[in-house]
């Protein structure tokens, strides 16, 4: 059963607590550079869109690895083993989503690890605009949120 | 140090030179935020200065839980002498630059000096540069921020608009593109300085004493906010707080003369009916739960983010009364373009407007548009004028009560504000003796500064919980009711207390209250690894507000000027839910007495040399 961050981007309110908790966690600092989530603003547009790895099946940030640093765990997905990283950015460069980082205080890429399995990020959102998911549940929950804006639309129209 | 940074930047503009000085000396005894920065003005600052020459240090200061991630922790704390009152300045803001310039490295900025030409101040982590800003004058807040963040919007800016460059009283200043230190004038500072703005980008990030701690107590606090009454409703108050206002009868009119306007009830619906149809997204300030801020896109007027706030968009609405919402909401982004404080300037509007309607300002405005209530066109032209300073603008820009001692001919019996001369927030003040009372001895003449939320605020929609509250605070659930001068000062005591630790800690005083003092000591301990107890924080609150008070008498404050507008005692309201009501000057003087004896002050309002022994204060 292997699961994921699903965010739902209509639901972020922009606050970065998902930020601010995963570099505590995993720094023990607070420092959002050092986060493996970012929320990406527009603030002339009032769009706060958080970004991350999203756990690829089949990792392009793996294959172009010079040092193999990067392996996939079957629950966690991609995983960095930063003993081995040199950072050199390929993963970086690569990456089709800009779901991964680079710490500027150890100038390593840093990419989300699932808390080994318990989200920091997911459990405070106070949205709820970040959820750890069964992946299988993915179709289903976007189908449904579909249909609810459907409703919404149907509704107004009707008005 | 945990939790703080150990460095607050000191820039001299005179002498084009930065340098920095610790934070720990002062941390101990005036926590941080408004408490250090407080302290820092009173050393800094000899008395009597003129705020707007460069012997007045414009300081920028955060809190220990600044940038943490405990909720609402995105404070800063702004104070200088304010042009508008001569009285001690502060405001304070939320939204992101507090916690980037912790984690840059810094826990506040004191600006000393002045510069000869517009500049601006560039800080990326160690990198702080004084840079020219002469490209940079001339701009509005929002292509202000736009300019400076070069394409990264992680890049956060404290700036002043146009009405700060011109020295406008009712100048505050920009935090990015939507919070503001509105209040007091102190984008009139900073102009003054020739300072158009401050970028900071910092990546450096925070140490934190107890990481696990911290994490462990968050949920927690977040739950309590939740449970707010008002949590739910917050994404809709931008048009509900009408009525809210209505269903605890703090509703007033164009210039404190009415309190049933009757074409209100249409006014609430257009609001409704614009917001409901544009473009609209929720948001908020860093690490806070509580969503109080939108973003707006009303199509053909533009878009911007604001806060569900008595201060912004039912201010303009119920000082001016406009009901068309385009031309409200085109106001709105003007003064947040133009760097204004939306509630002092839409107080003024409705000043000028009262004195027009009686034919008091004939030599001063012969133009179209007519200065009437209700007028849209001419709110927008209004503020144009004042933040540019042209004509009867240049008079306003002062503020309701200086523009009424240059327009004289009984000009100055129609002003309403509170000590000092600053406006009032929106809301009427005569029925409700705690506020008033709280406006009266305030540090700076701001009301919300010191209680906002005051439990006689929604005794009339929400009587239980007030009364539950002024129990728990005061031990009677009698000190809930509005009308009541019994209890009062405890009351307002209390809630200034508080108000200066969320100040001081570095969180919002909205979310603060439902958190409790127990949590956010247990937060302050897990950022900074100090231990303390409400007790401890309760008495380090009573030591900064003491210390304002010095700041004050050192300006020449004494008990007389402990007060409010004239009008609030003299003229009872003519309708609404309070007729009659109107402040009694001997009951007003006894609230005094009672205040000034538990801050320990004397009956002249100066703080006791056993207070001072007591508190560690000279």
């Amino acid at each position: 059963m292997q699961k994921m961050i699903f965010i739902d981007y209509d639901k972020c309110i922009g606050c970065k607590t998902c930020e601010t908790v995963c570099s505590l966690s995993h720094e023990g600092r607070v420092n959002p550079a050092q986060a493996r989530i970012s929320v990406v603003r527009y603030e002339r547009l009032g769009i706060n869109v958080p970004m991350m790895c999203q756990k690829c099946q089949d990792p392009v940030c793996m294959a172009v690895c010079p040092i193999k640093a990067i392996t996939l765990d079957p629950a966690l997905g991609t995983q960095i083993d930063y003993s081995r990283c040199v950072g050199c950015k390929m993963c970086i460069l690569s990456c089709p989503i800009g779901g991964i980082s680079l710490d500027p205080i150890n100038k390593k890429t840093i990419m989300c690890d699932l808390c080994e399995g318990e989200p920091q990020c997911a459990k405070l959102c106070p949205e709820q605009a970040i959820e750890y998911i069964e992946v299988s549940l993915l179709p289903y929950r976007k189908r449904r949120d579909g249909v609810e804006k459907l409703e919404t639309f149907l509704k107004e129209e009707r008005k | 140090m945990n939790g703080y940074t150990d460095q607050i930047l000191v820039v001299d503009l005179t002498n084009k030179n930065v340098r920095t000085i610790s934070t720990q000396k002062y941390a101990d005894r005036f926590v941080g935020g408004r408490g250090i920065a407080v302290k820092l003005a009173y050393e800094l600052m000899p008395g009597g200065v003129n705020p707007l020459k460069p012997e007045n240090p414009l300081i920028f200061m955060t809190g220990p839980l600044t940038g943490t991630l405990a909720p609402s922790s995105g404070r800063i704390d702004v104070i200088a002498k304010s042009p508008e009152t001569s009285l001690l300045g502060g405001a304070n803001a939320g939204g992101f630059f507090g916690p980037e310039l912790k984690y840059a490295g810094y826990d506040g900025i004191v600006i000393v000096g002045e510069a000869a030409s517009p500049v601006y101040l560039d800080i990326f982590n160690d990198d702080v540069t004084i840079r020219d800003g002469q490209h940079l004058w001339g701009n509005g807040v929002f292509d202000t921020v736009q300019m400076l963040r070069k394409g990264d919007e992680d890049v956060q800016v404290a700036c002043i608009g146009p009405a700060g460059e011109k020295l406008v009283n009712l100048s505050g200043i920009a935090f990015s593109m939507r919070n503001y230190a509105a209040r007091g004038g102190l984008g009139a500072v900073m102009g003054s300085k020739k300072l158009k703005a401050i970028a900071v980008r910092g990546t450096k990030g925070l140490d934190i004493a107890k990481a696990d701690g911290l994490i462990g107590l968050v949920g927690g606090m977040q739950d309590r906010i939740k449970m707010m009454p008002s949590y739910q409703e917050y994404p809709e108050w931008h048009y509900k707080l009408f009525d809210i206002l209505e269903s605890d009868s703090k509703s007033f009119f164009g210039n404190y003369e009415d309190a049933a306007w009757t074409e209100r009830f249409g006014a609430y619906e257009n609001a409704k009916r614009f917001i409901k149809q544009a473009e609209f997204r929720r948001e908020t300030c860093f690490a806070c739960p509580l969503r109080c801020w939108a973003y707006i896109n009303i199509k053909g007027i533009g878009g911007s983010s604001v806060a569900a706030c008595q201060g912004t968009l039912t201010s303009l609405a119920n000082f001016s009364k406009v009901n068309d919402f385009g031309k409200l909401w085109e106001a709105y982004l003007l003064c947040q373009d133009f760097g204004l404080d939306v509630s002092g300037t839409s107080a003024v509007v409705a000043f000028a407007m009262d004195l027009y309607s009686r034919g008091m300002l004939d030599d001063l405005w012969m133009q179209e548009p007519k200065l009437v209530y209700g007028n849209g066109n001419a709110l927008v032209n209004l503020i144009r004028k004042i933040a540019t300073r042209e004509g009867l603008g240049n008079i306003l820009a002062q503020g309701v009560k200086q523009a009424s001692e240059t327009i004289g001919k009984g000009s100055e019996e129609r002003a309403v504000y509170s000590k000092g001369g600053l406006e009032l927030w929106l809301m009427e003040i005569r029925p409700f003796k705690g506020t008033a009372l709280s406006c009266a001895v305030t540090d700076s003449g701001s009301q919300n500064r010191a209680t906002y939320g005051l439990c006689e605020f929604y005794y009339k929609s929400m009587k239980k919980q007030a009364e539950m509250v002024a129990k728990n605070l005061v031990g009677t659930e009698e000190a809930a009711i509005p009308t009541k001068y019994e209890h009062k000062p405890k009351l307002v005591a209390m809630y200034e207390n508080l108000h200066i630790l969320a100040d001081s800690l570095g969180a919002c005083s909205i979310p603060f209250m439902p958190v409790g003092l127990e949590l956010w000591g247990q937060a302050f301990a897990a950022a900074t690894g100090i231990e303390t107890t409400p007790k401890a924080l309760m008495l380090a609150a009573e030591r900064i507000r003491t210390l304002e008070r010095l700041f004050n008498i050192r300006e020449g404050l004494t008990r007389k000027d402990d007060t409010i507008a004239e009008r609030m005692f003299n003229e009872p309201l003519k309708d609404g839910a309070w007729k009659g009501e109107a402040l009694n000057r001997e009951k007003f003087e006894q609230m005094k007495d009672a205040y000034y004896a538990l801050r320990g002050w004397d009956t002249e309002g100066k703080p006791k040399q056993e207070t001072l022994e007591k508190l560690g204060l000279e």
